[in-house]
């Protein structure tokens, strides 16, 4: 099952031609947010690359994540990224089912032992393990038994990166995001609901390419598509600059395109390359077609208040707590006042 | 987000309560005092008339020392007038009120407000340099003048550093500038910043006593 | 500029920044023979943005379509040197977008491992012929 050919040989084999070769270079070289210069340097290593393996682990998800992905049905450039690793096990893509698709999980853990990476996507649950299982086997263990022996693991959306969905409150199976279980290796988080395709396969790409892990930030997340907010890059910023707001979905504002900020936008305090990157191949992303940023790669979105709210809107308690401040601060000025008109009767009867 | 939502969470509860539970506490605290028996006859009668008129007209320095304080008195107007337009017509702050009240009201754009800021955290500096330099005033100030001015100035500040960045997370600097207010709002109703609903008290309290002497207000 | 247009209000973004990078280049192509590749998916474009950028870049004397993993379109725009490259995948989707500042667009050349699979190709077809066939 192992497969020894190098990624040239396999898309030689594919009779896909030099210039097609560099035009999936250049798509790479995108990818990894690497200037066009780089595309010889990513054409001599892609040539020689080994094709990894990898091991995609599916627990509490809805499968869009893998839906994302996989979304095109003929080859696309990053489609051939995702072609060229050596997907051995996924239980929604593959065709064995059972013992036959347990038993390629073994086989591809033996024989690229400390080599090949586990991609999850879902949470876990902790709560019961009966929660979910597959093969009759609990998510918990399935992960550990899994991992022992990768050379990192890429936590797929939101709810393998933070627990996602399954982890919002009051988060009844106990979920938790995959790096609270794992800790003895790395963990790549590439959030989102689902994350952009093209930043999986960027990762891939990144490891197939350099034999490289991309840079993390204090989240998990590559800096290359999650260093910059949403708001950073995002078109209509100078609307917002210039106070000009959509005030409702169909207002004047709405149609001229202007910022989404009061209709609740989460681009300020969100990362992640929508603005840059986009959807559908580069199509436009939610706020192009005037949606605000729901946040969703970052972590606990669920639960950070209603998402047509604006994000500075006061999350405190309203009314009655600020009457019950007025009555404690009125008892004790009242207070205050009586004892200081005690003292000041005393000073006029005793001066 | 954690550091944001500690900040946006307990720390401007906590503020919010101490403002409106301190607010509350020195008014009445105040208000309920009984007044000094005064057994004079009065001139005139000092009514709510003589305090307002008194409101109003100290808000303009007396001709006589017009010259001399002038550059204060400006500088003075503009610290106030630009809290005013940074607190209450920058949008996102609009809509942090509306969240809080249900109200809502035209705000300016966005970089009016950073103009505005930087003017106003300039007037600040040159009101501290007056204060640090001048030989009264720097013998009257004392630790309350100074931390008040602190806790003004670092919302202004740390507001004014979320667009430029430098480098650091959004979420951090927004985080810090909440803070900044919470801290500004628990300090305001106990130290010399409870100028701000006490000065018509006071000013009203002046008007009606000198109305009452007969004097010129 | 039609009024719904949403940089009817607003300014131009991203296209004069990337015109003067465009010249920059141009002037090195021609004094140091140093050739630039702009990514332009890069960069955050708003809507109808991209499409103003090639429209004031123009269509110049040279047209050529590659048919390798999906069409890409080659064109030389209206400032020659300045090249439009456009890439997309088998299902016809743009896969990327460069602005290339150089002679000839590498992309363009015929690759040696292509000239050399193409010369066993041509030797295999002469082979009967015996003495006709380079070695
Ligand atoms: C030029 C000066 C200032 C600038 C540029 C500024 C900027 C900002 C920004 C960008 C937000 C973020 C809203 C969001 O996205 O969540 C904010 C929130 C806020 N600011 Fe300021 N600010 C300034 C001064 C002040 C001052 C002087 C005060 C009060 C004394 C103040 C009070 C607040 C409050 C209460 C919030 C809401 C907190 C929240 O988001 O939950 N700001 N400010
Ligand atoms: C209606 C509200 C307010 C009124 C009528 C008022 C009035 C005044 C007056 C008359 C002075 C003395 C001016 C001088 O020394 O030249 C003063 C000083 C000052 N006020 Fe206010 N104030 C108000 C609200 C506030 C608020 C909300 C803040 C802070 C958040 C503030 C911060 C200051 C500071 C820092 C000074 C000292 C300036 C210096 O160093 O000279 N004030 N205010
Ligand atoms: S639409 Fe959202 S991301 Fe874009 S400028 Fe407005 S607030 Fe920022
Ligand atoms: S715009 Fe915001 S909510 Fe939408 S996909 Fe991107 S990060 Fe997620």
């Amino acid at each position: 099952m192992k497969d020894e050919r190098t990624l040239g040989e396999v898309l030689l084999a594919k009779g896909v031609s030099r210039r097609g070769f560099m035009k999936y270079c250049s798509a790479t070289a995108s990818l990894l947010a690497l200037p066009p210069a780089m595309v010889p340097r990513i054409a001599s290593a892609l040539e020689s690359a080994r094709r990894p393996s990898v091991i995609w682990l599916s627990f509490q998800e809805c499968t869009g994540c893998t839906e994302s992905l996989t979304r095109s049905s003929s080859p696309t450039l990053e489609g051939l990224i995702f072609d060229s690793i050596s997907l051995d096990y996924h239980h929604t893509l593959q065709a064995a089912s059972g013992d036959a698709a347990e038993a390629a999980r073994h086989a591809a853990m033996e024989e690229n032992r400390g080599e090949y990476l586990v991609l999850v996507d879902g949470s876990i649950p902790l709560g019961n393990p009966g929660y979910s299982t597959i093969a009759g086997i609990s998510n918990v263990d399935m992960l550990k038994e899994t991992v022992a022996d990768a050379a990192a693991v890429i936590s797929v959306g939101s709810c393998a990166a933070f627990g996602g969905i399954p982890g919002a409150n009051p988060n009844p199976t106990g979920a938790v995001a995959v790096n609270e279980l794992v800790k003895d290796m790395p963990v790549v988080n590439l959030p989102g609901c689902p994350p952009i395709p093209t930043v999986i396969t960027a990762v891939l790409a990144q490891f197939l390419t350099f034999g490289q892990l991309p840079d993390l930030d204090h989240y998990g997340r590559p800096r290359a598509f999650f260093g910059q907010t949403i708001h950073d890059r995002c078109y209509r910023r100078p609307f917002y600059e210039q106070g000009r707001f959509a005030e409702t979905f169909d207002d004047e504002g709405a149609r001229l395109g202007w910022c989404l900020y009061k209709l609740g936008c989460r681009g300020p305090i969100t990362y992640n390359a929508c603005a840059t990157v986009k959807w559908n191949q580069g199509t436009s992303f939610p706020i192009e077609s005037g949606h605000p940023c729901l946040g969703c790669s970052e972590p606990g979105f669920w639960d950070e208040g209603g998402f047509y709210q604006p994000i500075s809107t006061a999350r405190i308690g309203g009314g009655t707590a600020l009457g019950t401040a007025v009555a404690a601060g009125a008892a004790i000025g009242a207070a205050a006042a009586a004892m200081s008109r005690r003292r000041q009767a005393k000073t006029i009867k005793e001066g | 987000m954690e550091l944001l939502d500690f900040a946006r969470g307990p720390a401007l509860q906590f503020g919010l309560y101490a403002f409106v539970i301190g607010t509350v506490w020195r008014l009445l605290g105040i208000l309920l005092l009984a007044a000094k028996p005064d057994h004079s006859a009065p001139r005139k009668r000092g009514g709510i008339l003589a305090a307002l008129k008194v409101i109003s007209s100290r808000s303009v320095t007396a001709r006589e020392f017009r010259q001399d304080t002038l550059y204060a008195s400006v500088l003075g107007y503009v610290l106030h007038i630009g809290l005013f337009v940074i607190v209450f017509l920058f949008v996102p702050h609009i809509l942090f009120f509306k969240g809080l009240i249900g109200l809502e009201w035209p705000g300016l754009p966005n970089n009016v407000i950073y103009f505005v800021g930087v003017i106003t955290a300039g007037v600040g500096v040159a009101l501290l340099l007056r204060r640090m330099t001048h030989p009264v005033l720097k013998l009257i100030s004392n630790f309350d003048d100074y931390f008040s001015w602190v806790v003004t100035m670092a919302p202004i500040i740390t507001g004014l550093i979320i667009p430029i960045r430098f480098g650091i997370r959004y979420e951090t600097l927004l985080a810090i500038h909440i803070l900044s207010i919470a801290v500004l709002l628990t300090w305001l109703p106990f130290g010399k910043l409870a100028h701000a609903f006490l000065v018509f008290f006071s000013r009203g309290t002046t008007g009606m006593v000198l109305e009452r002497r007969g004097a010129k207000t | 500029m039609s009024a719904t247009h949403p940089f009817g209000a607003g300014p131009r973004g991203n296209i004069d920044p990337i015109l003067n990078e465009v010249m920059h280049a141009l002037d090195r192509l021609l004094t140091d023979n140093e050739s630039t590749a702009i990514d332009l998916s890069s960069l955050p474009f708003g809507p109808g943005e991209i499409e103003e950028l090639e429209e004031q870049l123009g269509i110049g004397e040279i047209k050529a379509e590659l048919d390798a993993l999906g069409k890409s379109l080659i064109r030389e725009t209206i400032y020659p040197g300045v090249w439009w490259l456009e890439h997309r995948n088998t299902d016809g989707e743009t896969a990327g977008r460069y602005i290339e500042i150089t002679r000839v667009p590498e992309i363009l050349k015929a690759q040696d491992a292509d000239i050399g699979a193409g010369l066993k190709q041509l030797n295999r077809r002469l082979e009967p012929v015996g003495d006709a066939a380079v070695t």
